[in-house]
């Protein structure tokens, strides 16, 4: 009897989209197109996933990814004055990238840090407990 | 002074060297029925909010033929004002690869996974290491503690999407799909993931039967009252004086005590106007009813749920319509977009708030009721279902405050 | 047996189907909107929804299975106030707004919504059109996209993955700026959409149409210094009048001539013509290639959606294909040559317009390989909405003729719009041919019927000719597996649609569950009753060759009657 190998040895998508994703910044087409013939999907598949999940993208973003949370305890604790002020800095709605591809923003759902918000994501690095001027400060550190 | 009970809070557990397992040797010694059977006798309900009888489930599962099965760990924490999985898998991973080995010999599955959120970086990366550590010393593959049982165990990342908290999104993401939900039945222990009989536990639920199984005390499973057992971690933010993690023994301590004392009660000069009590798919705790016991049987009484155990706590210096606008957002933002009364329905709730908020248009709370109900009973999953509780019950309570025109929703 | 209730009926079923289903049997019709049968069920519309005791919350029909003793309320008030409620925001994603969009839509007359808004006794809409904001989709030359008009029910995306297995269509995004699209909003025309319509068959509102030239044509048959000549394909003949009567399965042959008579085209001629020409070369064809061995199996060209599909995915391939054009670019071919020749016009002053069941055709007249040959072509539809716009009383049109010199037929043409018809119009012939005997029976079976592929064994005197029929672009491609998998055949016929030519993606938009087995049987039917059933035996198609092919492969007929084919990338 052939011994089908269990699905769980195959490379999840979600993993190498997330590979890709730090690896280029976004999912270039050539990756999908890799993607498409290695899980056998349609493109038009491939980009269906990849278009519901907001932490890929299907073009480029800036080096920094900047995440806000404003869901309901971020809220609470007056989120959106540091989005008011941040947004106004960069000069940049929700998912939108600066045009010198240093920054993009999103204003995102709960990060999972309640109890110390607001709070603000910089690619990797989580930051808590900011007001505007800690957010303008961490902005400014960007490199 | 009111104190926490620590089972689940406590010193870090990040070096494996020091970390003995002794709940999954104490259940490889007695077997997997009697594991099951002391998970059932616990009355341990699922931490993640659905709530379901962990014994059962795992019960149901072990009955089950299957080719192959699995447990998969959710570690997708996404409902707002929730953040005990995370401290969890930062602080205590083994406790909760301990918890993950439990599940996966009680049902008889020797593949698992853990999906943890992509936000939570540092969780990741500590969990990943603790992976590794764990394969390198033989405490995951095969023949661990010199018995036949084997587990692997892989990582998974999620990418930013909130439904895929819900147990069959979670599948569907697993497999590489969009995270919309399956529908039930068949639930996941029949055709889960890959269509195999699969057990999806929550982090916390998964530390609790450790605690359960612990072979050197049976204390933590005589806590609680009847109906709400053990202990529970509680999120507490908002507009509190000290919010964070704590860790409480149900039965044994009121909301009012949970807001007023751990919480350190209300900051700035306004004074609470209600309690969120498990998250925005929880129906409102108005300020004068926060005398009972926190249980589950105590929420349900009132109409809502104890839910994750994010406790919020909103003080009247709150816009009522800014609040409910922001949850209504996160609804619309988050569905999955599959089916209709969840996706239009929470968009067109959006937009009559908004309307109401930018042009002062009177509202008509017989479309909201229309519209909330049409969500509530027809939705595809839990997400969809509970989408309204929030706004419904603040229309309910603060209708009269919010100037609604034409009927108050009842 | 299992026992239960619905609506306080008792019912009996044998086995456990869905409570959608077991509610058919007991004449009990729940509305659907996402559901459709032959795809996998999506749940997502929840107009199904039902009521069943003990539980608070509906539950979807189609998703559930019945269990026995369950007591079921489909039409209750909690249910029906529901589906009102729920319909209300269904059309908010519509964006009808009052600029006539219902009455100039492609589905004016048979649109699933406006069913359903009677069905469930819509009354009120208390909510505002939704705009997104999307652009119209033409980069195609077949279809045409429409986004405002989708509510995402999902069935287009199904029917291109599952039946056609190709998946050019996803939902992406989500919440609120969850869309139906192509990969990368590219557009249907950019990306690997053969054309084959079914798409079109699955939608349920007027999002999804073909590309129109209708206008164009009535232009054209204006137009004094042309001369207009119309060819119709064979499964049009079996389908067009269900535009005027919802009745499938009815022969109206001689009403199609008169009413194209009546629109003023200057001749009406039958592709079926073509059709006989097509199997004299391609008869010839599968002669010459099993005589030499060589590019083996012969696959059938006639069907353009089956050809781009080859042309993405299996370019390696393109080489089995039989080089023949199809009928519809044949004709063309021959009508701007020996007609002209023969009825003294130049060729330049020649239009031909032709009606097909098939949207992929309209791509197919605009390939430059054979450009010129074929000027418009109409779906059944569209020719169906020229005819009523005509003010013509199809039904009640006494019957005429088609035009001789490229107007007649035999049965074997007849044929070709149902699966299994060019393989079986091809054997009648090569068997004659090969043999040099007349065949005892001519009907071959094994190659009938809907099923998706068919194999066999044709014996032809010495030779045992391993055939087999595929119909549904996915069943195209596990053939194409098979023969990677080392299967082989000698003669492949290939449609895009599932059922064939009589299925396609112009065709009349039916309702009848089975529609397609009563087209088959009208197309079957034609071919008993005419008294010439083999294409070789046509004496229209012998003059032609006489006076002007020579013979089947010649030089001329090479130039005029074959085309290449290109790779394309996916």
């Amino acid at each position: 009897m052939e011994k089908i190998k269990s699905l769980f040895y195959q490379d999840s998508l979600l993993e190498k989209l997330h590979e890709i994703q730090s690896t280029y910044g976004y999912i270039p087409e050539t990756e999908i197109d890799n993607l498409s013939e290695k899980y056998q999907l349609s493109r038009a598949n491939v980009y269906g996933v990849i278009s519901f999940y907001s932490m890929f993208y299907t073009e480029p973003t800036g080096k920094y990814i900047i995440r806000i949370c404003d869901s309901i305890s971020c809220h609470l604790n007056e989120s959106d004055s540091v989005l008011k002020a941040v947004k106004s800095y960069l000069d940049l709605k929700s998912h939108q990238t600066t045009e010198d591809k240093k920054f993009t923003l999103e204003v995102v759902e709960c990060l999972g840090h309640c109890g110390e918000g607001p709070v603000m994501m910089v690619n990797n690095k989580i930051f808590t407990k900011i007001n505007k001027n800690r957010a303008l400060e961490i902005l400014n550190d960007c490199m | 002074m009111i104190q926490e009970k620590l089972y689940l809070k406590g010193d870090k557990l990040l070096d494996i060297s020091n970390y003995e397992f002794k709940s999954i040797k104490n259940a490889l010694r007695i077997g997997r029925e009697k594991t099951i059977q002391k998970v059932k006798d616990s009355a341990l309900k699922g931490r993640g909010g659905a709530g379901f009888p962990t014994g059962i489930k795992w019960e149901m599962a072990a009955d089950i033929e299957g080719k192959e099965k699995f447990v998969v760990c959710n570690a997708d924490e996404g409902e707002p004002g929730t953040f005990k999985d995370r401290y969890l898998l930062e602080e205590r991973p083994l406790k909760v690869l301990e918890g993950i080995m439990l599940a996966a010999y009680a049902v008889g599955a020797d593949k698992a996974y853990i999906y943890i959120r992509g936000e939570y970086s540092k969780a990741i990366e500590v969990f990943s290491e603790i992976i590794e550590a764990a394969r390198e010393k033989n405490i995951l593959d095969d023949n661990l503690f010199n018995s036949n049982f084997k587990l692997e165990l892989k990582l998974v990342r999620g990418a930013g999407a909130y439904v895929c908290g819900d147990e069959t999104s979670l599948i569907n993401s697993i497999e590489g799909k969009r995270g919309r939900s399956r529908i039930k039945p068949p639930y996941p222990i029949e055709k889960g993931l890959f269509n195999q009989p699969t057990v999806v536990n929550n982090v916390e639920s998964l530390c609790c039967t450790a605690e359960v199984l612990n072979p050197e005390s049976d204390d933590f499973s005589e806590l609680g009252i009847e109906g709400s057992r053990g202990t529970k971690l509680l999120c507490l933010s908002g507009d509190l004086n000290n919010p964070g993690l704590y860790e409480v023994e149900f039965g044994q301590i009121t909301l009012a005590e949970i807001i007023y004392d751990l919480g350190g009660g209300i900051n700035g000069n306004k004074d609470l106007r209600f309690v969120i009590p498990g998250g925005i798919s929880t129906a409102v705790i108005k300020a004068d009813d926060l005398d009972f016991p926190y249980s589950y049987q105590a929420f349900e009484k009132r109409g809502s749920s104890l839910g994750s155990g994010a406790v919020i706590a909103v003080s009247k210096k709150h816009d009522l319509l800014d609040v409910m606008l922001n949850v209504s957002r996160f609804y619309m933002d988050e569905t999955c977009g599959t089916c209709f009364p969840c996706r239009e329905g929470n968009r067109q709730i959006n937009k009559i708030l908004k309307a109401f908020k930018e042009e002062d248009r009177k509202i008509d709370t017989e479309l909201i009721a229309d519209i909330g109900n049409t969500i509530r009973l027809a939705a595809r999953c839990g997400l969809g279902q509970s989408s309204l509780n929030f706004i419904t019950s603040v229309i309910k309570n603060y209708g009269k405050e919010l100037k609604f025109g034409g009927k108050i929703y009842a | 047996m299992l026992r239960a209730e619905i609506d306080g009926l008792n019912i009996e079923l044998e086995e456990k189907t869905s409570i959608l289903d077991a509610a058919k049997k007991a004449n009990i019709n729940i509305p659907t909107l996402c559901y459709e049968d032959g795809l996998s069920i999506y749940g997502g519309c929840r107009l199904c929804v039902v009521e069943i005791e003990g539980e608070d919350l509906l539950k979807p029909a189609c998703a559930t299975k019945i269990e026995a003793g369950m007591k079921i309320k489909t039409h209750s008030k909690k249910v029906r106030d529901l589906r009102k409620n729920l319909f209300e925001l269904i059309i908010a994603t519509h964006n009808i707004d009052c600029q006539l969009n219902c009455l100039t839509c492609s589905r004016a007359s048979n649109c699933e919504l406006k069913d359903i808004a009677e069905d469930i006794g819509l009354s009120k809409m208390r909510l505002d059109p939704i705009k997104r904001g999307d652009s119209i989709d033409n980069s195609s030359y077949s279809i045409v996209r429409e986004p405002e008009k989708c509510i995402s029910c999902n069935r287009c995306i199904r029917k291109c993955e599952e039946v056609q297995g190709i998946g050019i269509f996803t939902t992406a995004n989500r919440g609120p700026e969850t869309v139906v699209t192509t990969f990368k909003d590219r557009g249907m025309g950019n990306v690997e959409c053969t054309n084959c319509g079914q798409c079109i068959l699955s939608c349920p509102t007027g999002a999804l149409h073909e590309l129109y030239q209708k206008d164009s044509v009535l232009d054209i048959l204006n137009d004094e210094s042309k001369h207009v000549v119309v060819q119709t394909a064979p499964a049009v003949r079996v389908a067009i009048s269900e535009s005027f009567s919802n009745q499938a399965g009815d022969i109206s042959t001689g009403q199609l001539v008169t009413a194209l008579k009546r629109l003023g085209f200057d001749a009406v001629f039958d592709t079926n013509f073509a059709a006989d020409l097509t199997i004299m070369e391609e008869g010839t064809e599968l002669i010459n290639r099993i005589k030499s061995g060589d590019r083996l199996p012969l696959f059938t060209s006639c069907s353009p959606g089956w050809i781009k599909f080859i042309e993405h995915f299996y370019p390696e391939h393109l080489d089995n294909l039989s080089t023949a054009k199809s009928p519809q670019q044949m004709f063309g071919a021959v009508a701007k040559s020996y007609y002209a020749k023969e009825a003294g016009i130049a060729p330049d002053d020649i239009i031909v317009v032709s009606v097909m069941p098939c949207t992929a055709k309209k791509f197919e007249s605009k390939r430059e390989e054979m450009a010129g040959d074929v000027d418009y072509v109409l779906t059944t539809r569209e020719l169906a909405s020229i005819i009523k716009s005509a003010g013509i009383d199809f039904l009640n049109l006494e019957e005429s003729e088609y035009d001789d010199l490229l107007g007649v037929s035999s049965g074997a043409a007849d044929i070709f719009g149902t699966t299994g018809g060019v393989m079986e119009a091809a054997l009648r012939t090569a068997s004659e041919l090969i043999t040099g005997e007349e065949l005892e029976k001519i009907e071959f079976e094994n190659v009938r019927g809907l099923e998706g592929i068919k194999k066999t064994e044709v014996v032809i005197g010495d030779l045992k000719l391993r055939a087999a029929v595929a119909n549904g672009l996915g069943n195209a491609r596990k053939v194409m597996e098979m023969i990677k998998d080392g299967e082989e055949f000698d003669f492949i016929e290939f449609m895009a649609c599932p059922g064939g030519c009589m299925g396609g993606g112009g065709q009349p938009i039916s309702s009848d569950k089975n529609v397609l087995e009563k087209r088959q049987q009208a197309i079957y039917e034609i071919d008993n009753n005419k008294k010439m059933r083999k294409s070789h035996k046509n004496p229209y198609i012998k003059k032609l060759y006489d006076d002007y092919l020579e013979k089947p492969g010649s030089e001329i007929a090479h130039k005029l009657l074959h085309t290449k084919y290109k790779a394309r990338k996916i």
